[in-house]
C-alpha cells in the first residue's frame, strides 16, 4: 500500500473532531464582539434601537434599568449604547462605505422596565417584544415583528413585514403594504390595521365600545367572533367575496355603501364595538369562533 | 439649538410642538424663518383649498409645481437661470431626495384635504375629465425615476422588498385609476386610490432617506 493510500484512509476520530471544527469555526457565523451595558433609569424611560439587520429582541423586567446585549460578527459595524438623561439610544453604526450584507447583521436583546416606551427601526431580521407596558413605535422594511402582552399605544409600520400581536391592549395602529398581520386575544379597544396586499387574521373578543377597522386592498380578511360578542359589523369587498357565518341583524337604515361591491350590514346581540372591515379585491370572512 | 437641531425638530414644529429652544432660534435665524413661513403659506394654501367651494384642483398642482420648480426639486426648461434661493442655501448639505419625499408627502397630504368637497359632492364630471390625478401620476413618477437612480443600500433584503413593494404599489394604483374612471361616483375607489398615492409617496421617501443611514 502506497503511502498515499495510507494517507486517505478514513480516520474516524479525525473526521470527527474536522466536522466539529467546521460546524463551530466554519458554518455558525462568528459573533466575535459582544456588548453588555447597564443604565439606571427612572420611570416611564425610553429606548431607542435603529439597527439595519438582524434580531431585536425586548423584554420587560422588574428592575429599574435597561440591560442591552448586543451581538454582532463583523468589524465593520459598530454597536453603540448610550444613555442621555432617561432615554437609552441604541444604534449600530456602519464603519465603512462599502460593506457586504453578512456584515450589516447585529442582535440585540434589551431588557426593560416594564413602563418603558420603545421606538425600534430594524430593517430586515426580526422584531420581538413581550411584556413592555409603555408606548410603541416599531418600523422595519422586511422584518416581521411580534408582540406579546402590551398595553401602550403601539404603532407599527412595514413595508412588507408581517406582524403579530397577542394579548396587546391599548391603541393599535398597524399598516404594511405587503404584510400580513394576526391579531389574536387582543384587549385593545382601538385598532385600525391597514395593509395592501397581505391578509389580517382577527381571532378573539370585540370589546365593549371598542372599535375595530381592518382594511386591505387584497387578500383575506377574517375575522373569528364568538356569538356571545357584541358588535356592529359593516363589511365591503368592492370586487371580492363576503363570506359570513353571523346571524346578523339587519340595521335601521340602509347605508349608501350597500349599493357598492359586496357589502354586509348588521348587529350581532346589542351591538356595542364597531367593526368595520373594507377591502377592494379580496375576500372577507366573518366566521364563528371555535 | 442652531439650524440643523432646528430642522431635526422641524416635523414636531409643524406639528405644534414650539419648544422655548426652537423658538428662540428663530428668532434669531431668517433662515429658518422664512422655511417654516413657507410651509405654513403651504399649509394655508392646502386648507384654503379645502375649504372653499372646489376649485380645479389643476390649480393646487400648478402653485405646488411652482414651489417645487422654484425648489429646483424638478427640473423645468427655463431652469438654466434659476436663482439660489435661501432654501436651496439652508439645505445644501441635505441630500435632495430626501427633500422631495418630504415635498412629495405634502402633496399628497394636500390632495386628499383638496379632494374632500369633491369626495361628498360626488362630482361625475370632475372625475371623468380630472386632470389632478395625471399631474400627481406624472409628479411621482418623475420623482420615482430620480429616487430609484439614487437608491442605494447595501442591504439586499431591504432593496429587494422596497422595488417589490413599489411594483405593488404601482400595480395597485392602475387598478384603482381603472375602477374610479369606471365608476366615477364610488367613494371606496377613489378612497383607496388616494391611499396608494400615499404609499407610494411614503415609499419614495423611504428610499430617498436612504442614502445616509447609519453613517
Amino acid at each position: 500500500m502506497s503511502a498515499l493510500a495510507l494517507t486517505r484512509r478514513p480516520n474516524g476520530k479525525a473526521t470527527g473532531l474536522l466536522i466539529a471544527g467546521v460546524l463551530i469555526f466554519g458554518v455558525t457565523p462568528a459573533r466575535a464582539h459582544r456588548l453588555e451595558k447597564r443604565f439606571k433609569v427612572d420611570t416611564h424611560p425610553v429606548i431607542t434601537i435603529h439597527n439595519p439587520d438582524g434580531m431585536v429582541t425586548v423584554k420587560a423586567w422588574t428592575r429599574r434599568e435597561v440591560m442591552v446585549v448586543a451581538n454582532h460578527g463583523s468589524e465593520k459595524v459598530e454597536v453603540d449604547a448610550e444613555q442621555v438623561g432617561n432615554r437609552v439610544d441604541i444604534m449600530t453604526h456602519q464603519l465603512v462605505d462599502t460593506i457586504a450584507p453578512e456584515d450589516m447583521r447585529a442582535d440585540y436583546e434589551v431588557s426593560v422596565p416594564e413602563d418603558a416606551e420603545l421606538q425600534i427601526h430594524n430593517d430586515s431580521g426580526a422584531v420581538s417584544v413581550a411584556n413592555v407596558l409603555g408606548d410603541m413605535n416599531v418600523e422595519t422594511v422586511a422584518a416581521g415583528v411580534e408582540l406579546a402582552d402590551t398595553a401602550g399605544y403601539l404603532t407599527v409600520k412595514t413595508i412588507g413585514g408581517s406582524f403579530q400581536c397577542v394579548r396587546c391592549a391599548g391603541r393599535i395602529e398597524v399598516s404594511s403594504i405587503s404584510g400580513s398581520f394576526r391579531l389574536l386575544d387582543l384587549r385593545s379597544l382601538h385598532v385600525r390595521a391597514q395593509t395592501s396586499t397581505g391578509n389580517i387574521l382577527f381571532s378573539g373578543e370585540f370589546l365593549p365600545n371598542g372599535i375595530y377597522k381592518l382594511k386591505n386592498y387584497s387578500g383575506v380578511i377574517e375575522v373569528r367572533f364568538s356569538p356571545a360578542d357584541s358588535f356592529d359589523l359593516s363589511a365591503t369587498s368592492l370586487k371580492g367575496k363576503v363570506v359570513n357565518e353571523a346571524n346578523l341583524t339587519p340595521p335601521a337604515h340602509r347605508r349608501f355603501f350597500s349599493r357598492i361591491g359586496n357589502s354586509l350590514f348588521g348587529s350581532i346581540n346589542s351591538g356595542r364595538a364597531k367593526v368595520d372591515l373594507t377591502s377592494f379585491d379580496g375576500t372577507i370572512n366573518i366566521l364563528k369562533r371555535q | 439649538m442652531d439650524c440643523k437641531e432646528f430642522l431635526n425638530h422641524l416635523d414636531p414644529w409643524l406639528a405644534g410642538d414650539q419648544r422655548r429652544e426652537a423658538r428662540v432660534h428663530l428668532r434669531g435665524c431668517s433662515h429658518c424663518r422664512g422655511l417654516v413661513e413657507d410651509f405654513g403659506a403651504l399649509r394655508a394654501a392646502a386648507r384654503e383649498l379645502s375649504a372653499s367651494d372646489p376649485e380645479p384642483p389643476a390649480h393646487l398642482w400648478n402653485s405646488l409645481r411652482a414651489q417645487l420648480e422654484q425648489e429646483g426639486l424638478i427640473r423645468t426648461g427655463d431652469e438654466a437661470g434659476a436663482r439660489s434661493s435661501w432654501l436651496r442655501r439652508l439645505f445644501a448639505p441635505i441630500p435632495r431626495p430626501a427633500l422631495a419625499g418630504a415635498y412629495l408627502a405634502l402633496l399628497i397630504a394636500a390632495a386628499f384635504a383638496a379632494s374632500g368637497p369633491i369626495h361628498r359632492r360626488v362630482n361625475d364630471y370632475r372625475w371623468v375629465q380630472d386632470t389632478s390625478t395625471e399631474a400627481l401620476r406624472a409628479q411621482l413618477n418623475t420623482t420615482e425615476t430620480a429616487t430609484v437612480a439614487s437608491f442605494r443600500d447595501p442591504n439586499p433584503v431591504v432593496t429587494a422588498s422596497l422595488h417589490t413593494n413599489l411594483a405593488i404599489v404601482d400595480n395597485y394604483i392602475a387598478l384603482c385609476e381603472k375602477s374610479v374612471r369606471e365608476d366615477p361616483q364610488n367613494e371606496i375607489a377613489r378612497d383607496y386610490l388616494y391611499t396608494a398615492y400615499q404609499q407610494k409617496a411614503d415609499l419614495l421617501a423611504q428610499m430617498a432617506d436612504r442614502g445616509d443611514y447609519g453613517r
